[in-house]
């Protein structure tokens, strides 16, 4: 069939405008309501005493300030969720690491101890949650094995001096194996002339560890990092199930303290902890672009 | 150092190591195997002491009591519907507007793009209170149009895609062009096929985070109807606090599904996983 010309190219040059923005129009417009809107309507509440029932009050700055100076319960949440961020940080991509090198030795079986490794990274942190509070019970397995072999129990989650140290092991658990995953898959990009070279020249196992693999993960690591910090200044499924907070606010989490203010219909308070935590990971964001764009 | 001497070295070398590896991976599967056999167990011999790694008598009561008396089987649909839907959203608008953004000239395309990139920073708690008002407005808390609809499409989604299709040759297009494809003829027939292995990545990503997703489902959702599978759970463990072996059960019954998934998937698991981290 042939086509009349001018209709054609018109048609042709009206797709060319209109067709792209057709094809991102959904993305644009769920953009739009669902994140744009709400940031600034947040913003704007974060500046208000709004219990969602009845007109917001302008209180200016006034969450903020409550916040940083005079809430007791919400520094300790910020200092908690740090030191869950530091404790997890300093295990987590280590392991990652290690058990990522162990399988990098042509070992058998690889992806079967990759399986295991990984499984738990798939698994709901609800899920990973219910099983921890119950090997955590006063009379679970942890405390029967401790006991079992002379010592005694622990409060794992009922003593406030282990609670948190006690969800950073779970998370940790729950979390190292993608970093096994993703160390392995680079370490197996290294060229392998890269370590041939450097036995021809007599370099033992430990420097070829030093000068060739740890520079050629630089950029991994400071992704798993980034990535990591990012995700775990959010934690919250985990504190919610495992202790909701407690006991004495020694698991309060930053997120986990916005859930409660919003339970509690302090709206506008809710809003202003959620631009706190949004000040923190801007200063991570802008970190991994930083580092990114040095590798690109 | 003699040969022998050497060879004696490695063996022992590699012994350490795959011992190192057996344990290692035995203590990160008796969390689960611990939960499983504990689903299985009677009430009473939950906490034994000495433990009871076999369940002795191994009884399926807690299985039965969780799918009758809970509804679990209900939360399980929803998971599932809640999942399907929201993976085939973003499959096929993330890959449209990625397509665009890839390979379509639009005035306003990077700018819009880099805006994208920058929400991606913007964590969820963020807009998370107003995002709740505005279901409660449209009176959808407790349907599935709040657990969907908010979560159709997705920025990473986008970024995902857009990476793969960078990909596919500008020639091959304008061939299907040449032969007189329009746009979505050319999307379909041509970026679709070629995007396969990056839709499967997506597919992985949205399904998982869809099914283990707990905050927005727990805040939108009042009545167990519309629980979803982490959410229900959650409710149990904190309702039932008493049977271990059931909420067990529950665990089971919510973990299931996910692993079955990932053991017939691994490999575009991995792939997915590294794709990210990796091909930046």
């Amino acid at each position: 069939m042939t086509a009349i010309p001018l209709p054609r190219k018109l048609t042709r040059s009206v797709q060319k405008y209109t067709i792209p923005y057709l094809f991102i129009t959904v993305p644009a417009l769920s953009l739009i309501v669902f994140l744009f809107i709400p940031m600034v309507v947040s913003l704007w509440w974060s500046l208000n005493d709004y219990s969602g029932l009845q007109a917001a009050k302008f209180v200016g700055l006034n969450n903020y300030i409550e916040l940083l100076s005079g809430d007791k319960i919400f520094i300790k949440s910020l200092v908690n969720t740090t030191v869950f961020v530091l404790l997890g940080m300093s295990i987590g991509p280590t392991l990652g690491l290690i058990t990522a090198l162990m399988l990098n030795q042509n070992v058998r079986f690889r992806s079967l101890f990759r399986t295991a490794y990984y499984l738990p990274v798939m698994t709901s942190l609800v899920v990973v949650a219910t099983i921890w509070v119950m090997l955590y019970n006063r009379n679970g397995l942890f405390n029967t094995i401790l006991q079992n072999i002379g010592l005694s129990k622990i409060g794992w989650l009922s003593d406030p001096h282990y609670s948190l140290v006690s969800i950073v092991i779970a998370s940790v658990w729950q979390g190292f194996g993608f970093e096994t995953v993703i160390f392995l898959a680079a370490l197996q990009s290294i060229p392998r002339e890269l370590y041939e070279a450097a036995m021809m020249d007599g370099a033992g196992a430990w420097a070829q560890f030093r000068y060739i693999t740890l520079p050629s993960l630089r950029p991994v690591i400071v992704f798993v990092y980034i990535i990591g910090i990012i995700g775990s200044y959010q934690v919250f499924d985990q504190v919610f199930v495992m202790t909701a907070g407690g006991p004495v606010y020694s698991t309060s989490t930053i997120v986990h303290y916005l859930f409660t203010k919003f339970q509690d219909l302090r709206l506008g308070y809710a809003s202003a902890i959620a631009y706190i935590l949004f000040a923190v990971l801007v200063v991570f964001s802008y970190l991994q672009m930083r580092f990114s764009r040095e590798r690109a | 150092m003699t040969v022998h001497a050497k060879n004696l070295r490695y063996s022992f070398g590699r012994l350490m190591l795959y011992a190192l590896l057996i344990v290692t991976s035995i203590l990160m599967i008796i969390p689960f195997y611990w939960s499983l056999g504990t689903s299985l167990k009677l009430e009473q011999f939950v906490f034994s002491n000495p433990p009871q790694w076999l369940p002795n008598p191994l009884t399926w009561a807690n299985y039965i009591h969780v799918l009758t008396r809970i509804p679990f089987l209900r939360y399980f649909a929803n998971s599932v519907i809640v999942a399907v839907v929201t993976t085939l959203g973003h499959v096929f608008f993330d890959t449209l507007a990625a397509y665009a953004f890839a390979k379509l000239t639009f005035p306003g395309r990077d700018r819009i793009f880099f805006v994208m990139l920058l929400a991606l920073m913007v964590p969820f708690q963020v807009n998370l209170i107003p995002l709740y008002k505005i279901m409660a407005s449209l009176h959808w808390i407790d349907t599935y149009l709040a657990l969907i609809v908010p979560n159709l499409t997705s920025i990473f989604g986008i970024f995902l895609m857009r990476q793969f299709m960078m990909t596919i040759p500008g020639e091959l297009l304008d061939a299907a062009r040449i032969d007189g494809c329009n746009e979505f003829g050319v999307f379909r027939r041509v970026v679709l096929p070629l995007a396969l292995p990056g839709i499967a990545t997506l597919i992985i990503f949205t399904f998982m985070g869809t099914w283990n997703d707990f905050l927005w489902p727990r805040i939108v959702t009042n009545s167990e109807k519309l629980f979803t599978l982490p959410v229900g759970l959650a409710q149990l463990q904190m309702k039932n606090t008493s049977n271990v072996a059931q909420i067990m059960a529950g665990t089971v019954l919510t973990a299931l599904p996910m692993i079955i998934v990932f053991l017939f998937m691994q490999r575009q698991f991995i792939e997915g996983m590294t794709a990210g981290a990796l091909k930046e």
